[in-house]
């Protein structure tokens, strides 16, 4: 055998026995759920930029609300079906039914008419009736009718006899949708078209016949907008050259665009596939949980992201390229009750939960107690907060044009129904180099009776030695780590600025702490705040934060456990600002509170009463 | 020249066996992508799960409800009587918090999974990286085992997560999520013994939300519910080799919300999927009324599954 026929057959023998292990490994399809979590990364999320009120001019819309003014006006409230949708036995079936007090039961609340459609009248299928029913409709011509109320985001279904002229059957089902009428579907498609986002995504001006929807309205029933008590649909834009759809959801109790996705057109991309809130959820995810994103605006330069339990946070800012803070967020909101008596009978040998949350009990004196918890804001996946964020941080210029604010909004996904929480994260930027660091509550938590305490970590970057400095009768510095409730009115008389932080080396370089007294024109009570100042360590608030302290202990706010009596003289203080809010549920004098009334139009509108708090940081010499 | 030949004749035999074996192999990929997994005929059966022998020496009858449900108790609670309405919680049952699911073995030890804090708690990361077990005789819960490379962390606060009881031989089937975040799937799947507390097998690269053991007529399976999209998966558990290192994708559900957290086999190859949201945050809504459940038969004639979402009122 000669040498070349030797190799041959190696050759022969490695490649198959190399071609047999290859077969017999597995095929990785462990990767599967790990492949379409990047799919997911790859799908592309756009969420609505634009004010929804452009809608209102859409001709489908404006028609169909004032079709439903009118309704209202005349104290009614239901929107019945067109005619043109109606064969003679559905007209005659909506007649009766719109007479009919069982299946309008659920139309008003109180003296409010609540927002009705009828959804669609279609001949029984005979899956839908009871045996009674069963037996009539062999002989008699039946329907079923479905009408959806927008307020409870409830069905109700009726099946009529139309040749006897009797409603056989009335069923309610609360938290379902059903499919929507042709005016709705037109009013969606209206909606999608005129959606300055679904332009900039096709990148043109699409029309009707662009539209792949009929497919999609049964399908779509079950994609929850905003936790599944809005009825919304999918308008779908399809690209069969480039294998992709871009899906409009339209929110048809807000009339608005919710969000828009660009998809496969595959199996697993199919528009059940779609809600709101998991589309916030990515597109929050991939932008600003994973991510710094970099803002240069009017001098300022500022890194943010947003955190797992600390809110948005704000890093190594910048104005004009002098460096400003270090970091500022918001790491908790204290929420506790406070309760008059009680708290000797108390049974706490068992643990509470309100809405899923461990609750924490704390006794005082003559019977008082308090009870509450702590909530963390954060990124809505991957995180250890209950308040989670919605939307992307937005900026937005200042009311009075003299700075923007970069914000976010952090909510439970049940606010504002009770013991719910809505929370924003503010930090305002003013073009003379001052900022404010600013937090919005927004209810409606438990009860009337609720202390609200953000715990605002501050770390300045005026130079690499500061020093801190608060004012009694003359600048006296802070030389240990030390806390003090933050002076009220009578610093806020004899000197407007209590405190200041400065560069160790020059004591007119550096910012000046204005307490909020409510002079900042935004409807604030105050802050009547407690500060700390510590010395900064990476594991005191630096990186990530669990929770700080207790809820519901009024005399201690959480920094307590960092204060050791180290030397801040020259060194790298951190200020930890809390301000302390009571909310008031009071008619006319609501404040921190939320809540939820039928409008003039017969939808849902939620009322709020915010209250913002937080101090503002003034440059002691000019940039 | 001439002498080369046999050499060019032997690869291209090995480059032509190649190509065929890649192109059959990928086409069966994608037919597997597109064809539901056939995991074969199966009916339910008996478990060999026994209740904790203390119940006896109590007098508390049989039936008993497992309450893990943190509305009322801390950890564990066993209810019975008429409408469950009596309780048996010891004080000592509170110690290591809440648990979130469970499994029974033979003599009636039950082994418990921690759960994470809705307000988070400075002990609650430690808590979950440990498995517990309610001893069936002196009715205490002790720590059974540390998983020291479980580390729970503000960015996924969920350790161990998830069991299953092996009736076959007596293991623990264990599924921890806290390696994992939003761009990668680092779950392990733990293959444990009991008897000597040693980790027999220890599978890599699946968030398991729930874990179920399934007989069928084409072997034996873990059943795996995922914490990260809507798919029921199936990994081959080989006697002596020990469970794939990669799972097959069963179904997948029409929700895509919807997160499989218990696998209940409700009929002749039917399996009823009870499925929550889950993010991977605290908000995990796990409450009824965030539960949906879907009815998945599988017909052998149509080698397909038929997914129906069922009414809360009516299921298991």
């Amino acid at each position: 055998m000669t040498t070349e026929v030797k190799i041959s057959l190696g050759i022969l023998v490695a490649g198959t026995v190399g071609l047999a292990v290859y077969w017999f490994l597995p095929q990785h399809s462990a990767s599967q759920p790990a492949s379409s979590a990047k799919a997911v990364a790859s799908e592309e999320i756009i969420l609505p930029q634009y004010d929804p009120a452009t809608y209102r001019n859409v001709p489908e819309v404006q028609a169909y609300l004032s079709d439903l003014k009118k309704s209202i006006a005349q104290g009614e409230g239901f929107l019945p079906l067109d005619g043109s949708e109606l064969d003679a036995g559905g007209k005659k079936a909506q007649a009766l039914l719109l007479k009919d007090a069982a299946f309008l039961k659920d139309t008003r609340s109180g003296d409010k008419q609540m927002h009705n459609d009828m959804m669609r009248i279609v001949p029984a299928p005979v899956a839908s009736l009871d045996k009674a029913a069963q037996v009539i409709c062999r002989s008699h011509p039946c329907y079923q009718a479905e009408k959806y109320n927008f307020v409870t985001n409830a069905t109700t279904r009726a099946i009529v006899d139309t040749e006897a002229g009797k409603v056989l059957s009335v069923d309610y089902f609360p938290n379902a949708q059903p499919d929507i009428s042709y005016r709705l579907k037109k009013v969606a498609e209206a909606i999608a078209l005129n959606a300055p986002e679904v332009k900039e995504e096709l990148g043109r001006l699409p029309s009707r016949k662009d539209i792949t929807m009929a497919n999609v309205r049964g399908s779509m029933k079950e994609s929850p907008c905003e936790n599944t008590a809005h009825l919304c649909v999918a308008p779908t834009f399809a690209d069969h050259e480039k294998e992709r759809a871009l899906w409009a959801v339209i929110d048809l109790t807000q009339l608005r665009l919710a969000a828009a996705k660009w998809a496969g057109l595959g199996k697993t991309t199919t528009p059940a596939c779609i809600s709101e809130r998991s589309l916030e959820n990515r597109y929050i995810m991939e932008k600003y949980c994973q991510r710094d994103t970099i803002l240069e605006r009017d001098g300022w330069k500022i890194i943010y992201r947003l955190t797992a339990s600390d809110g948005l946070e704000i890093r190594d800012v910048q104005f004009h390229d002098k460096p400003v803070l270090h970091s500022a967020k918001i790491v908790d909101w204290h929420v506790a009750y406070q309760q008059e008596g009680g708290g000797e009978s108390l049974d706490t040998s068992t643990e509470t939960y309100i809405e899923g949350r461990r609750v924490e009990y704390v006794r005082g004196e003559g019977g008082r107690y308090a009870f509450g918890y702590n909530d963390a804001m954060g990124c809505p996946m991957f995180s250890t907060s209950v308040v989670l964020a919605f939307n992307g941080p937005q900026v937005r210029p200042l009311h009075d044009g003299n700075g923007f604010m970069l914000t976010q909004d952090f909510r439970n996904p049940k606010w504002p129904m009770a013991c719910n929480y809505r929370y924003e994260n503010r930090f305002e930027f003013y073009h003379d180099g001052s900022f404010r660091v600013v937090g919005v509550n927004k209810g409606r938590g438990c009860g009337d009776n609720a202390i609200y305490r953000p715990v605002m970590r501050i770390d300045m970057a005026v130079d690499a030695h500061e020093s801190f400095y608060a004012y009694d009768n003359g600048w006296k510095q802070w030389t240990q780590e030390g806390e003090e409730h933050v002076r009220g009115s009578e610093a806020k008389v004899k000197k407007k600025y209590p405190y200041k932080i400065t560069a160790a080396s020059d004591p007119k370089r550096g910012y000046y702490l204005e307490p909020n007294h409510g002079q900042f024109g935004d409807n604030s009570r105050g802050d009547n705040a407690h500060l700390f100042v510590t010395q900064f360590k990476e594991n005191e608030g630096d990186r990530d934060m669990l929770t700080l302290g207790s809820c519901c202990r009024l005399d201690q706010d959480g920094p307590e456990s960092y204060l050791n009596g180290e030397s801040i003289r020259n060194g790298h203080p951190v200020l930890w600002y809390i301000p302390r809010i009571r909310n008031d549920a009071r008619e006319g004098h609501e404040y921190c509170w939320a809540d939820t009334r039928i409008g003039e139009d017969g939808n849902p509108i939620i009322k709020i009463w915010p209250c913002t708090v937080g101090p503002r940081f003034t440059p002691i010499s000019s940039f | 020249m001439k002498r080369l030949w046999p050499i060019a004749v032997a690869l291209a035999v090995v480059a032509g066996l190649a190509s065929f074996v890649i192109i059959a192999k990928q086409g069966q990929s994608q037919a597997s992508d597109v064809h539901a997994f056939n995991l074969g005929t199966f009916s339910p059966s008996r478990t060999c799960s026994r209740p904790p022998r203390f119940l006896r020496r109590m007098h508390i009858p049989q039936p008993v409800m497992i309450d893990l449900s943190q509305k009322h108790y801390t950890g564990v609670a066993l209810r019975y009587g008429k409408n469950f309405t009596q309780v048996l919680h010891p004080k000592q049952w509170e110690q290591y918090a809440h648990f979130s699911t469970y499994a029974l073995d033979t003599v009636g030890n039950l082994y418990l999974i921690p759960t994470p804090y809705i307000s988070i708690h400075p002990s609650t990361f430690t808590l979950q990286k440990k498995l517990f077990r309610l001893d069936t005789t002196t009715g205490k819960i002790k720590i059974f085992m540390d998983f020291e490379d479980v580390n729970p962390r503000a960015q996924n606060p969920y350790g161990l997560n998830a069991i299953a009881y092996d009736c076959d031989d007596h293991t623990l089937w264990v599924a921890a999520i806290d390696e994992s975040d939003y761009r990668h799937q680092r779950g392990v799947i733990y293959h444990i013994d009991p008897a000597n507390k040693r980790i027999v097998q220890r599978v890599e690269g699946f968030d398991a939300l729930t874990l179920r053991l399934i007989h069928t007529d084409r072997g034996k399976f873990l059943l795996a519910g995922s914490a990260r999209d809507n798919g029921l998966y199936a990994f081959d558990i080989t006697r002596g080799r020990g469970l794939a290192s990669a799972p097959h994708k069963v179904l997948e559900l029409p929700d895509p919300n919807a997160h499989i957290r218990k696998i209940h086999l409700s009929g002749r190859n039917q399996l009823e999927l009870q499925t929550i949201p889950f993010s991977y945050s605290l908000v995990a809504q796990a409450a009824k009324e965030d539960r949906t459940h879907f009815s998945a038969k599988w017909s052998p004639e149509k080698q397909d599954w038929q997914v129906v979402k069922i009414p809360n009122n009516t299921t298991h």
